[in-house]
């Protein structure tokens, strides 16, 4: 066991994949002898070499369509976008080509791409470097989104994903990177499709992913302390979310808060708010509530951020006025 | 690099043929209600294709464009079986998913169209660069046409193709109309290959209506590729003899001059009887046996079954059958 942080448990796996299996190379924007603007490819160049970890010119679709087209020939591309706002330069590449690949050509044809990305606000990126992208991904078949919140579980299911055969997105919300824990060497994975209880309660259920189930979890140690025991849910794996867990949780608590830092519209809250309406109304002692970053850009003051994005005494007054309903 | 022998320009003469006839027996179904959704055939661009499908071999890549049915059967694809996809049949060749915009055929190395026009410029590099990093010897030709010079992709793919020295073989058909939109009127060229050379890409333009000098051009790319040279660009000029769906837009003289003057099927029949390598009456029986042969794809297709409606929801996801959307 080795204390990691976030930033490193990727690069550990990177490095791990990239020793066992041939196929897997790395390509996108200064990930190369830089490191990536995070750091997180940092040495895999040396190790590596050129061919295996592609700097390439600032054309995302072309990182994508590369990705995805060696992919189909056998390797397992692992790209990397360095700011998920940026996806929407590659979104036809995302969205017709690698998420209907397996579907159109009736399962001929395989996509196994992991696509990278760092998300998330909190820290004055702007309205183009603080976005989270799970939103519009949401409605496209044949997607999956992976989004972990440790290292532990960061390094084991990026292994997962580079070899699982569907197009991955890999969300890496950029206020866990720093985020350290013991990780063990070496290879393991850690399923995706699966939530997990990241605490266990019996009075509501808050069901999210990335820098909220910090929120939601020092919300819920508030809550502690006025008697409110709160179950949190950390979905981990975004599309498809795991309803099994998610719904017994509700079933058990009767109460759903569901939290995103995403827009109120249309995203990752909408999905699970219906779903759990429509599955678990019987058990339900109060509406879903959302809490979710507002329908707004994401402005560059911090002030001003701090308005439009979920934080915990937000997730707090959600559960008060759960508690009351 | 293949010499014009008499046995290989005939049999390009009867290909030539067999596009012609598939195309106008498909327009016929068309019209007839037998073949759903849009149509657009390769009429008038035979030549371009033959000269193209003689010059891959089954290992070589091919991602065909909306026009490209008869690249479709000339790459190794039994052509019932093509017939059969475009007439959204449950033998088709995509089992009825794909259709005349996505047809694909793993067996034979056709990666299939991507209706995003010149979207998958980039996936096509992508598979050049997995076979270049596993030691294939291997190229990929992709078709785009004169419109798809105006998509992103086209400068990202052929900028990282030179880069890269990737095996790509671009294919461009200059028909000189994106749907209404003449070439000159939209773009700041009328001659595509100046986009080549400003990604130091070797280029040349062809007569793509004339048979023998479009495949001698095609010939020459594809040496140049397979000596690890780096991608090449082809300029194909030829016309479409589709108009529009209210009708024939362009000028008469034009109309003329490609649909009579200087339509390839004739010319190659004239060279043929001029150099003397076939004559009138074996030409005329490559014909009728070629309409024999298509007429019982059409047949296959129409008395094939349409797809079980329970495969609508198989294979969104690549071996997770768990998932049900």
């Amino acid at each position: 066991m080795t204390i990691m942080t976030t930033v490193q448990a990727i690069n550990d796996a990177l490095g791990v994949k990239m020793a066992e299996d041939k196929s897997v190379y790395l390509l996108g924007e200064d990930i190369g002898w830089m490191g990536g603007d995070f750091g997180v490819t940092r040495g895999l160049y040396d190790e590596f070499g050129g061919e295996r970890v592609r700097d390439t010119p600032l054309s995302e679709a072309a990182i994508i369509g590369a990705a995805v087209g060696s992919a189909m020939v056998g390797m397992r591309p692992v790209a990397e976008i360095m700011f998920a706002d940026f996806l929407t330069e590659c979104y036809d590449q995302l969205v017709n080509n690698a998420a209907k690949m397996h579907y159109m050509f009736d399962g001929q044809f395989r996509a196994p791409i992991v696509v990278r990305a760092a998300c998330g606000g909190g820290f004055g990126g702007g309205p183009h470097h603080s976005q989270q992208a799970e939103g519009w991904f949401m409605n496209v078949p044949g997607m999956v989104m992976v989004a972990p919140t440790n290292p532990y579980d960061t390094k084991g299911m990026l292994i997962a994903s580079i070899e699982d055969d569907n197009p991955i997105l890999f969300l890496e919300h950029k206020a866990l990177y720093g985020k350290k824990m013991e990780v063990p060497e070496g290879k393991y994975t850690v399923p995706l499709r699966k939530a997990k209880v990241a605490r266990e309660g019996k009075d509501v259920t808050i069901v999210t992913a990335m820098k909220n189930v910090y929120d939601a979890l020092a919300a819920a140690e508030k809550a502690a302390a006025e008697d409110i025991s709160v179950e949190v849910i950390d979905l981990r794996t975004i599309r498809p979310w795991d309803r099994e867990t998610v719904l017994n949780s509700i079933r058990k608590t009767g109460r759903a808060i569901v939290v995103t830092e995403s827009p109120k519209t249309g995203g990752l809250a909408a999905d699970l708010s219906a779903v759990i309406s429509e599955e678990a109304f019987g058990d339900l002692k109060a509406p879903v509530a959302r809490v979710c970053g507002l329908d707004t850009p994401i402005p560059f003051s911090l002030p001003l951020e701090k308005v439009i994005l979920p934080d915990e005494n937000k997730v707090l007054a959600a559960i008060k006025a759960q508690m009351k309903g | 690099m293949s010499d014009l022998t008499p046995e290989r320009y005939l049999a390009m003469y009867r290909d030539m043929h067999r596009i012609r006839k598939f195309e106008t027996a498909l327009e016929l179904e068309f019209k007839r209600g037998n073949v759903p959704g849009m149509l657009h055939t390769g009429l008038g661009q035979e030549a371009t294709q033959v000269a193209i499908a003689h010059t891959l071999r089954t290992v070589d890549g091919l991602f065909p464009d909306h026009r490209c049915h008869g690249l479709l059967f000339l790459k190794g694809t039994p052509g019932k079986l093509i017939m059969a996809e475009l007439f959204g049949k449950a033998t088709g060749i995509c089992s009825g998913k794909g259709g005349s915009l996505h047809s694909a055929d793993a067996t034979v190395n056709n990666f299939g169209d991507n209706s995003i026009e010149g979207s998958f410029m980039v996936t096509a590099l992508g598979v050049a660069l997995g076979w270049k990093m596993q030691g294939e010897d291997r190229l990929v030709a992709v078709m785009v046409g004169d419109g798809t010079s105006g998509r992103g992709e086209w400068h990202e793919s052929m900028n990282l193709a030179s880069v890269w020295k990737a095996p790509v073989l671009y294919c461009c058909v200059n028909n000189g109309y994106a749907i209404s939109t003449a070439v000159g009127f939209s773009h700041a060229t009328e001659n595509l290959v100046d986009f080549a050379t400003g990604y130091k890409i070797p280029a040349e333009q062809v007569d793509g209506n004339d048979l023998p000098a479009a495949f001698a051009a095609t010939q020459r790319a594809a040496e140049h590729i397979r000596s690890g040279k780096g991608p090449y660009f082809l300029e194909y000029k030829t016309w479409r003899w589709q108009g529009l769906f209210k009708g024939e837009f362009r000028p008469p003289e034009e109309v003329q001059y490609w649909k009579v003057e200087h339509e390839p099927i004739k010319l190659a029949r004239e060279d043929l009887l001029q150099r003397e390598w076939a004559s009138e009456d074996a030409l005329d029986q490559i014909a009728q046996e070629v309409d024999e042969e298509i007429e019982g794809w059409v047949k296959f297709a129409m008395e094939s079954p349409s797809p079980d409606p329970n495969k609508a929801t198989a294979n969104v996801y690549a071996g997770w059958e768990d998932v049900q959307p």
